[in-house]
């Protein structure tokens, strides 16, 4: 395990609408960390060792770093975009690696089998071609012309349709996904996941939503999410080994896998390597 | 992603992740998300010689030379995974395993079975069994004692631990 190449890297910490003065104790990259509002009623976070942390505030999170991004954090177009709903869905724990559950993010070959009658169904679990890409410029994965039928495709869907997906992945343990809007085909909906690496074995998962939808509840909408991140979680806290594997190993993979080998070839080629594992086991 | 965790349909078992489902022989037959691909012969997973006597079910390591032990007038009523191995267990029952693996344990109820089977990680599981027809409040108590019998040997692989 090495941390040099992830230490400088941006990750989320708790969401900026549920910090106040008193702030929360929590943990980055096996660091303890304190996130709290200042005076001035701005985001602060402090290291172990009482050294104070670089910080941002976006897409409804508190955003820090253990050493020196080098980067800004990744653009999210959308989030200044009119007329959209920005959902702070909260935090779901997982026993997991943080790559693991980014990983799985990525993959729609599940649908039917652990978000079953919501994000797919059976005998509709067909994967067809899509395309991948690692976009040398943004330094990003991508994976575009994603289809899948889905019979509750969002809380917004009546009916089953067939949801084309864009996904990202701007930073090793966060994730941007693009989705067919129901209310607004002309539009994508935006579901985000930001992964807190509390340790190489555990992370706090914070989803995020940016949505053309004005008729749902809040509560309905944050729901929604939930239900599929707690269905994730009994798959992701089961995967063996808990690391990601990052070289070949006894895994075959198939042509739906094509999003996850790009990721994990990303990773490696950055060296990022907290929650995975390089050797198989 | 362990196969146990995932379903049977006819005669085949599937994984719970992406539904790839196998047959007896432990070969691959279908990989939901490409329907018209015939799985390759090297997509196969390892299988057990499995027996079902007197309604629990064994699994073989390697070759057995005998068929699994017979237990007359016994019943199983539930199985139960305990963070604690088989020495700590046995202390809490306060009796030893006989060679066919029993652990004679008198909760107040009269007479329980344990037939203890060690597992990955210093778990045990614990498979409780009820001697003859004791009636569906003696199964209660025993499975309530069999509960805190857990806890107890849980407490005492603590102590060891330490």
């Amino acid at each position: 395990m090495t941390m040099q190449a992830m230490i400088n890297e941006w990750y989320p910490v708790g969401l900026f609408s549920q910090l106040d003065s008193a702030g929360r104790t929590t943990a980055l990259m096996g660091e303890p960390i304190e996130v709290a509002r200042d005076a001035d009623g701005n985001a602060k976070v402090t290291g172990g060792d009482g050294r104070v942390l670089p910080v941002r505030v976006r897409y409804g999170h508190v955003w820090s770093s253990l050493g020196e991004p080098k980067k800004e954090l990744f653009p999210i177009p959308e989030a200044d975009q009119p007329g959209r709903r920005f959902v702070d869905v909260g935090v779901v724990r997982v026993r997991c690696s943080p790559l693991r559950a980014v990983e799985n993010f990525l993959d729609i070959a599940h649908f039917p089998f652990v978000h079953t009658d919501i994000l797919g169904a059976e005998p509709h679990t067909e994967v067809q071609n899509y395309k991948v890409e690692i976009r040398e410029e943004e330094d990003e994965v991508w994976a575009t012309q994603v289809k899948f039928y889905q019979p509750q495709a969002a809380k917004s869907a009546s009916g089953g349709i067939t949801t084309e997906y864009m996904y990202r992945v701007p930073a090793p343990t966060c994730s941007v996904l693009y989705k067919t809007c129901p209310p607004r085909p002309s539009e994508w909906d935006v579901i985000t996941l930001f992964v807190q690496p509390l340790a190489e074995d555990i992370c706090d998962v914070w989803p995020w939503m940016a949505l053309f939808d004005d008729e749902t509840a809040m509560t309905d909408l944050i729901h929604f999410q939930q239900t599929i991140f707690l269905q994730d979680r009994s798959i992701l806290e089961n995967q063996i080994p808990r690391l990601l594997p990052l070289d070949p190993g006894m895994e075959i993979p198939t042509r739906a896998d094509l999003t996850s080998i790009a990721y994990r070839r990303w990773l490696k080629r950055h060296n990022y390597t907290y929650g995975a594992q390089l050797v198989a086991q | 992603m362990r196969l146990s965790h995932g379903f049977v349909r006819g005669e085949t078992l599937s994984c719970i992740y992406h539904g790839w489902s196998y047959g007896q022989a432990g070969n691959c037959l279908r990989i939901p998300a490409h329907p018209g691909l015939t799985p390759p012969e090297t997509i196969r997973v390892a299988t057990h010689d499995v027996e079902e006597t007197d309604s629990v079910i064994w699994v073989a390591v390697g070759t057995p030379a005998s068929k699994p032990p017979r237990f007359d007038g016994l019943t199983p009523l539930r199985s139960l995974t305990a963070f604690a191995g088989i020495a700590a267990i046995e202390a809490a029952a306060g009796a030893k395993a006989s060679p066919e693996g029993f652990v004679e344990f008198d909760a107040s109820t009269g007479a329980v079975c344990l037939l203890l089977s060690a597992w990955e990680d210093g778990q045990t599981l614990i498979h409780v069994l009820l001697k003859a027809d004791a009636g569906p409040a003696a199964g209660i108590r025993a499975s309530r004692a069999a509960e805190s019998l857990r806890r107890r040997a849980e407490g005492l692989q603590r102590e060891i631990a330490q």
